[in-house]
Order: structure tokens, then sequence, then C-alpha cells
């Protein structure tokens, strides 16, 4: 994979707009001054860590929850704001919540029936939308069982019916997967995507599951500690962290320190991280003397032979696993990193000596906050801020790949 | 080479006798505290012969002379009672139940709290302490506040009903709070978000908390039914016939006429059980599995000032009259010289309480129900956790079902019926023959409030034990503890809150109890009850309400004690349980 550009937002209509929200519970600020837009049709995926501030978000743009300060508008119309806020059943929006929020005491049709009723259309096509919107999730055999009596992929189907059926332009999704098994949640998500995009629904999902996230996607917000710390395509997010929080959030292999030499190219650096020199992407060309933090994407790495000399780091195999057709190494560095899920086709055993190519894309350079002035004797502070090498001889002659379990 | 039986391998033998053992010692002390002296004074009703109460083998007569004998008023007058005080404790304990779970009322921490104050007074003392304010020559009456129209409203059905229904609220409050807070808020959240109103949301959770709200009308119900307390009280003071009076009239008078005294009991436990039945038949299947399952706490509604004035307003206004009025009635009459009149600071006196700490004997009574209940609460507390183990250990088994089935009937035993089988059984001149000699003592009072007692806390404590069967106790045993160390480690930290509040409602249930107490107490020992009830009933006002006062003081006292020493007493570790972030 490699980086592309997004979508121009200016070209799409838009359909939430959120300035500066805030949400306080007594003294504790759950947002931080949140700003965010969707376009209509879009897929935005919220992701963030447990107690990031996401699912508050996501229950102030559906109402459930106040807003302490600033506004949100839905489809150009303010729903809330400094002194409005517009009842939930007002704002034309749908739902699916993690634990489904199916109402027990209603069949499977009942549940979805339900959603129409603010559409003011009779029973009897109540009835038949429902069971149409059930058989569009293959559920037309279990409408008139009750939600006890449905698996928790089941329950979820009927939840997603119930959220599109009534074809509001707008569907929130609340960790939908985070309760379901591992083989369902594939299944699940595939339907969430087909169905959504096929309705032309606008959507705002939240998740921790950068996986889940990346696959769904049509722009990425990550949020931290109730703020979003980048929301743009989901390339852009992977290949471009805006900041060391989105990067490890998205997925890192392990951490170096280094320091920056200078630039490569546009949002490429030369940095050296005590033995070893790497070319690394940038946010922002550090100035030359700069410590900087390398975090090193899972794809940027690969084992190779000892013949390059050229963006390699050496290292020691601590343990080896297979997984999906290949091997995954974790290795540990001459600067005393540890590397996981360094993959191969081949299995490199405990203790074998192996030099890692590091692809400058996936290698991703932040200045250090704790050392934000450039420092004159690069030596001097690649020593200082290295880890402590470990003993490890440079792989000559080329590493014994054990192809051999 | 044999291939040896690994060591302590239990033969199919010793499985048997270790699974049965165990149920058949329970069954037996059941079956002789409740089983044996209940059904052997049921059976009367229609076999009076057989206990040489009657001529016939096989009869209805009975049931007939109770219904002529003037027991169907009685029977009719706690059957619509019931049903009215049902629907009102319901209504009340609703609205509690929503503004402490589900709004930001102020005090929602307290009022939980007098919830179970209130649980805990008998309904005789709030009966006594409405009618020291209303009745003639009552605390209004004295101090020139009088009030005719509501003296006889409150003398008849109405004032029996209002008791009812202030007495039942804590029922429905425990049996709807608990669904009310468990139903999750994304359940009104997603009703809301597709479009139902505030309103309309509603209309969708309350079929979700219908379980709940039958339960609650089914147990006010079968509690107003079996009480005593008013029935003794304030409808026999009324001239409102109720049917455990009616029962105890059987009893009670001379000759006792145990096969009358029966049916009406037989009528009792059926008006009971029907509830029960229509309680469990509109349950069928319909408790949702979901409500307690990972759920979201639910958002609670924040009341502007009209809101929080007219919570306050339902909220403290119950209290006031289920605590407040009674105990203000109680105090007032044990401080108020008699013929006063007019408020006067000159009216007031403390002689009653200085008569009774002077003498002293007007607190036997007090001294005596004490020891008896901290006996019994103790037993109880003892038993209670090895009966909840094995109904939690032993589902399915004919004798746990049977058990369960015993303990789950008796708890809606009215407790006059078994009051009544233990008179009647324990003085059949057969168990004289062979030796037992119980009737009139002590312990075959202790035996009779043990019986009463042990069903409730049993029940209490089955959830707490379950809890910690089995992974706890089994961790301790894997990771190096005795049958008994694992007990101790990781049995007794998780149910010991629970043992002390099932030792609590014992000891204070066992305190005030009536029904049995005005049936079995020895002669020349009156109870507490029996002694406060008499008291009142000559119409010693002063010293009759200064003993309740002194009472209530006591048992008080006796539970913050209790309360204080488990907090001093026991590592911080056992307080953690159960506690939520």
């Amino acid at each position: 994979m490699r980086p592309q550009e997004g979508r121009p937002q200016a070209a799409l209509e838009l359909v939430v707009e959120a300035r500066r929200l805030t949400k306080n519970y007594q003294r504790n600020q759950v947002l931080r001054g949140v700003d965010l837009t969707v376009s209509r049709g879009s897929f935005l995926v919220l992701l963030g860590p447990s107690g990031s501030g996401k699912t508050t978000l996501l229950r102030c743009i559906a109402g459930t929850e106040r807003l302490t300060s600033g506004t949100l508008s839905i489809g150009g119309r303010e729903v809330a704001g400094p002194t409005s806020h517009l009842a939930p059943e007002k704002r034309q929006l749908s739902m699916v919540f993690q634990d489904y929020a199916l109402w027990p005491h209603m069949t499977a049709a009942a549940n979805v029936a339900f959603a129409l009723r603010r559409l003011s259309v009779g029973h009897s096509e109540r009835r038949r939308r429902a069971l149409e919107m059930l058989e569009r999730v293959g559920l037309g055999h279990l409408a008139e069982q009750y939600p006890t009596r449905l698996s928790g992929g089941q329950q979820q189907r009927v939840a997603l019916a119930r959220a599109l059926v009534a074809g509001m332009p707008l569907l929130l999704c609340d960790e939908p997967l985070s309760s379901l098994d591992a083989h369902l949640r594939e299944q699940i998500r595939v339907e969430i995507a087909t169905l959504a995009r096929d309705s032309g629904t606008t959507v705002i999902y939240i998740t921790h599951d950068q996986q889940e996230a990346f696959a769904l996607a049509d722009q990425l917000a990550v949020i931290d500690q109730g703020r979003i710390c980048q929301s743009a395509s989901p390339e852009e997010v992977y290949w471009h962290p805006a900041d060391p929080f989105v990067a490890q959030f998205t997925g890192v292999t392990g951490e170096l320190r280094g320091v920056a030499v200078g630039p490569v190219r546009e949002r490429l650096c030369r940095v050296r991280a005590s033995t070893a020199e790497l070319v690394a992407t940038v946010v922002e060309q550090p100035l030359p003397g700069t410590a900087v933090s390398l975090l090193l994407r899972p794809e940027s790495l690969s084992i190779c032979s000892s013949e390059r000399t050229d963006g390699i780091l050496y290292g020691m195999v601590k343990d080896c696993a297979f997984h999906a057709g290949a091997y995954d190494h974790v290795v540990e560095t001459a600067e005393g990193a540890q590397l996981v899920g360094v993959r191969s086709s081949a299995r490199a055993g405990r203790g074998a000596n192996v030099v890692i190519a590091v692809d400058p894309a996936g290698c991703l350079a932040f200045p250090l906050s704790s050392s934000p002035e450039p420092v004159a004797d690069l030596t001097e502070v690649a020593q200082d801020e290295a880890p402590e090498p470990l003993p490890v001889a440079p792989p000559s002659p080329p590493p014994a790949l054990d192809r051999h379990r | 080479m044999s291939a040896a039986r690994p060591l302590g391998r239990p033969t199919r033998l010793h499985r048997g006798l270790s699974s049965t053992a165990p149920g058949l010692l329970l069954g037996a002390v059941l079956l002789l505290t409740l089983g044996l002296p209940v059904g052997l004074f049921l059976v009367v009703a229609v076999s009076p012969r057989l206990f040489s109460q009657g001529t016939s083998w096989l009869t209805g007569a009975g049931f007939v002379g109770a219904i002529r004998g003037g027991a169907l008023p009685g029977l009719v007058n706690s059957m619509s009672v019931s049903a009215v005080a049902a629907c009102g404790s319901l209504a009340v304990g609703l609205a509690l139940a929503w503004f402490t779970s589900r709004s930001t009322l102020w005090g929602r921490r307290l009022w939980p709290l007098l919830v179970w104050a209130v649980l805990l007074a008998p309904s005789y003392l709030i009966a006594l302490g409405w009618e020291q304010l209303l009745a003639n020559h009552g605390s209004f009456w004295e101090m020139g506040l009088r009030l005719p129209w509501l003296s006889s409203l409150f003398f008849g059905p109405v004032g029996v009903v209002f008791i009812y229904i202030l007495k039942g609220v804590p029922f429905a409050y425990l049996a709807t709070s608990l669904a009310m807070s468990a139903l999750g808020g994304e359940f009104e959240d997603a009703a809301r978000i597709h479009g139902a109103g505030r309103w309309g949301a509603w209309r969708v959770l309350l079929p979700m908390i219908a379980p709940a709200i039958w339960s609650a009308l089914a147990v006010v119900f079968a509690e107003t039914i079996s009480d005593f307390g008013v029935a003794y009280t304030l409808a026999a003071s009324s001239k409102f016939q109720l049917a455990t009076y009616t029962l105890f009239g059987a009893v009670d008078n001379f000759p006792s006429q145990f096969p009358v005294a029966a049916a009406v009991g037989w009528l009792l436990i059926l008006a009971v059980g029907i509830a029960l039945v229509l309680q469990s038949r509109a349950l069928r299947g319909r408790l949702y599995g979901s409500l307690s399952g990972r759920t979201r706490a639910p958002s609670r509604v924040s009341l502007r000032p009209f809101g929080q004035a007219a919570g306050l307003a339902l909220v403290a206004g119950y209290f006031l009259l289920s605590l407040g009025v009674p105990a203000l009635g109680a105090v007032a009459g044990s401080l108020l010289k008699p013929a006063t009149r007019g408020f006067a600071i000159a009216g007031l006196t403390l002689g009653y309480y200085q008569a009774l700490l002077h003498d002293g004997a007007p607190l036997t009574p007090l001294a005596y129900s004490a020891e008896i209940a901290a006996v019994v609460a103790t037993l109880v507390g003892l038993v209670a956790v090895p009966v909840a183990m094995y109904l939690t250990r032993s589902q399915g088994g004919l004798a746990s079902k049977a058990v369960d089935l015993l303990l789950l009937g008796t708890v809606a035993l009215p407790g006059i019926v078994l009051g009544a089988g233990y008179i009647f059984v324990y003085n059949l001149p057969e168990l004289n023959a062979i030796g037992i000699r119980l009737y009139g003592t002590t312990a075959l009072l202790g035996m009779a409030y043990f019986a009463g007692a042990l069903p409730t806390a049993a029940r209490v404590l089955v959830g707490p034990v379950a809890q910690v069967d089995r992974s706890p106790v089994v961790a301790a045993r894997v990771h190096g503890s005795g049958a008994l160390g694992s007990i101790r480690h990781a049995l007794v930290p998780v149910v010991s809150r629970s043992v002390l509040w099932a030792w609590i409602l014992t000891f204070t249930g066992v305190m005030f109890e009536l029904p049995v107490s005005q049936l079995l107490y020895p002669p020349g020992s009156p109870t507490l009850s029996v002694a406060i009830t008499r008291a009142l009933g000559l119409d010693f006002y002063g010293p009759g309400t200064a003993m309740s006062v002194v009472s209530v003081a006591f048992a008080l006292l006796v539970v913050t004690t209790v309360l204080l020493l488990y907090r001093w007493l026991t590592p911080r570790g056992w307080r953690q349980v159960g506690l939520t972030r």
C-alpha cells in the first residue's frame, strides 16, 4: 500500500459539522473542542482507545447527551448549540448499538417496524417494509422470533435492519462488532459496509479496532483524550500520521530513538540511530541534530540478505511464530529496540542474527517533545538517546534461515 | 500390573450418600419446624377426627363453619384491601424507584436507606403511631386539635388500606427499583433515536419492566393478606375484620376451633398461592436476560426546580407519613400528660420513661424478646448459609427442588398460620405422651421464630453464595487451602455482608414479631410485641408508647452497633465485595 490523496472535501455536500464541541461530566472534560466535518454519503470511522471520548461524541451527535459548549449541525440545521438541544427523535438519524439494544418484548419484525413509526406509514406497510429489510439482512425466516432466541450475529443484523429500514440520512454505529465473536465480525462488517453504501447513508462509526477502521472508512478520524488528532483518508492517516499517537494507534511494530541528519527530499529525512542510518518519512523536516523517535510500520520491515548496507538494522531473533502462511519474528535490534511481527517467508531460528531492511514509507520520524532544540554534536546525542546496544555481531556470513520448524 | 484406583475416589454409594445426606438432614429440619406443624394443622380442616377435633374422618364442615361463622367477610375484606393496597403501593413504589434510580433527585442515596427503615418497621407500630394521633383522646385530641371526620375516616377500611399502602411501598420499591436500574440506558436511547419521544420511549420500556411490576403486585398482595399486625390493631379496633384476625380468634377463643382456623388458613394460603401463580404465569418467558447483561448505566433525568420540588414532595411526603407521623404519634403519646388541653410545655412529662427505667419490670419483655431475637438470628445466620449453598449446588435434584419449593412456600406462609400450626401440633396429647412437652415454652417460641425466619434468610443468601459457587472456592483449594481454609478465605469474605444483613433482618423481625408471639408466648412471659399491643389495647397510652419508643431506639442501637462492629472488625477487603466503581 502506498500513500494516496483523499477525495477533495469541498466537492462533497456537508452533512455533519461539529465546531469546538466540549462535554464535561462534572469536573471531567471528556470532549475538548472537537472540530469535525462529515460529507454526505461518506463513511467516517472514529478510531480511538477506551476513554478517548468517541462514544460521548457519538452520543452528542445522537442527542442523547447535551453539549457543554460548541455547535453541532446536521444537514445544515443546528441541532445543538449554546442554548439549543434538539431531541434525538427529531434529528433524522438511526443507530446501531454495541449491545444491540433490541427490545426483548418485541419480535425481530416489530423491532424493525418500530423505526418506521416516525414516517407515519400504516401498520401493514410498516410490517411489509420491516420484513423486506429483514430479508435483505438474511433474517426473513426469523422475523417472528424474539431477540432472546437469536444469536449475537442475528441480533446485530436485526439492529442493522432497524437502523436502515427508515432510510434516515445519517447512521451512527457504536462499536457494533465488539460484542461479536471473531468469526462473525468480518461477516457483519461486510454487511454493514455493503448495506450502508448501497443505501447512500452517511455513516459515523466508532471503534477501537484499527483493522476494522481501515477496512470500513472513507474518512478516518483518530480521537484521543477528547480531541481529534487527525481526520483524513485512511491512506493519509496510515502513511502520514499527524503525530506519534496516531502512528502508534494505527499500528507500529517497534520504536527507535535517533537524530535527524538532514533532508533527503520532501517528507523524507535521513536519521542516524546508533549504528544504523535510515531514511524516514516526516510530517515536517526537522532541523539537523534534532532528536527524533522512529516508529516502524510492520509492512516496512523485512529480513534481507547481509549484502545490503543501506537502510538496514541488525538484530537477533528472540522468537518466531507461524502466522497466515509466513513467519512473524520478534527481533531485538543492535540499538536495543524490540521489533514485533517482522515477517518473512522463511523461518529464522531463535538466536539467529538477521539483517532487517527498512522501507522509508513505513519508517516514521517525529521530533522528541523532550528535546525540541537541535543538538550540535550528533554522535553524542545518538549515544545519549539510544538505549544501551546489545552485543549483536553484524551478520557475516549471511544468516542461515531455517526453513524447517 | 493391576490398575490402582485413585486414592479418595468416591464410590457410587459414597457419592449418592454425600449428595443426599445434607438434603435429608435439611429436609428433616424443615419437616420438624415447618412441614409437620403447618401440614398437620391444615389437615385438621378436612379430617378433624384424626386429631380428636371432631367426629368426621373426612369433611368440609370446617370450611362451612368458617364461612357461616363470619370468615367470609374477613376473607373478602382481606382480598379487597390487599388488592387496593397492591395497586397503591405499586404506584408510590414505582414513582419512588424512578426518582431514586433514574433522576437527579436530591438525597437519592438517603431515600433507599429510609425504605429499609419502613421495611423493618412492624406494621402494627406504624398503625399504632397513627392511632395515637387520631384516636379520640389521642395526642391530637389532647392537644386540642380535634378532627372527627379524619378519625372516623381513619378508623375504618380507608385507614387500613392507607397503612397497608404505606407498608407495601418498600416491597414494591425493592421489586421495581432493581429492574429500573438494570434497564440499560441504550433501550431508551434506541427508542428515542428511532423516533419515539420521551413518553413514547417509556411506552416501549414499560413492558420490559412488566415482570417487576407483576412481582411487586403479587408480593404486596401476599404480604398484605398475610399481615396480622394491622388486622390485630387498627382493623380490630375499627371493627373491620380481616382474615388473619378471624383465624387468630378461632384459635385464641375458648374453646379453640381448630378446624375453622385451619379452614381459614387454607383459604389464606389459597389466596396467596393464586397471587403467586398469577405472577408466575405473567412472568413466564418474560425474564429478559438482556436486562442484566452488558448494559450501559441509564442516564439520569436532570430535574429542574419544579421537578425537584414535586419529587421531593412525593418522596419526603411518603416517608413523613410512613415513619414521621407514626414516630410523632408514639413520641407524643409517650410525652403528653393525660387530659392535657392544648399544646404546652407544662403538658409534657418524662414520667412514663422514668417509670420504665425506674421500675425495670416493663422492660422485661424488651430484654426477653431481644435475647430470643439474638439467639434466633445467630442460629438462622449459621443455618441459612449451608441451606443457600445446598440450594445453589444441587439445583435440579428432586430433594433440592422439594427443599426449594418448601422454602419458597414458607416465605409466603402467613405468620398466623405458622403460629396456629405450632399451637395445634405441639399441644397434641400424642406428643406429650412421647415426652415432647414444648407447648408454652420459650424453646417452642424460638423454634417457630426460627422456622419463620429461615426461608427469607436463605433466599437472601442464595445470590451471594451463588457468586462463590464454585470457582473462588476451587481456586483456594487449588492454591493450597484445605476444605475449611477455602471456606474461610473464599466463601466467608463474600457472604459475610449478606449474613450480617440476614442477621439484622431476622433480629429486628423476631424482636417485633406479633402473630407467632401472640399465640405462643409462654404464660407470664409476654414478648415485646405482646406487651406493647396489650398496653395500648388497655388504653395505657403513655406506658405503651414509651415502651415502643424505647424498643425502637434499642433496636436501632443494636443494628448500628452491629454494623459498626462489622466495619471495625472485618478486613477492608471484605467490605469491597459487591461494590462497583
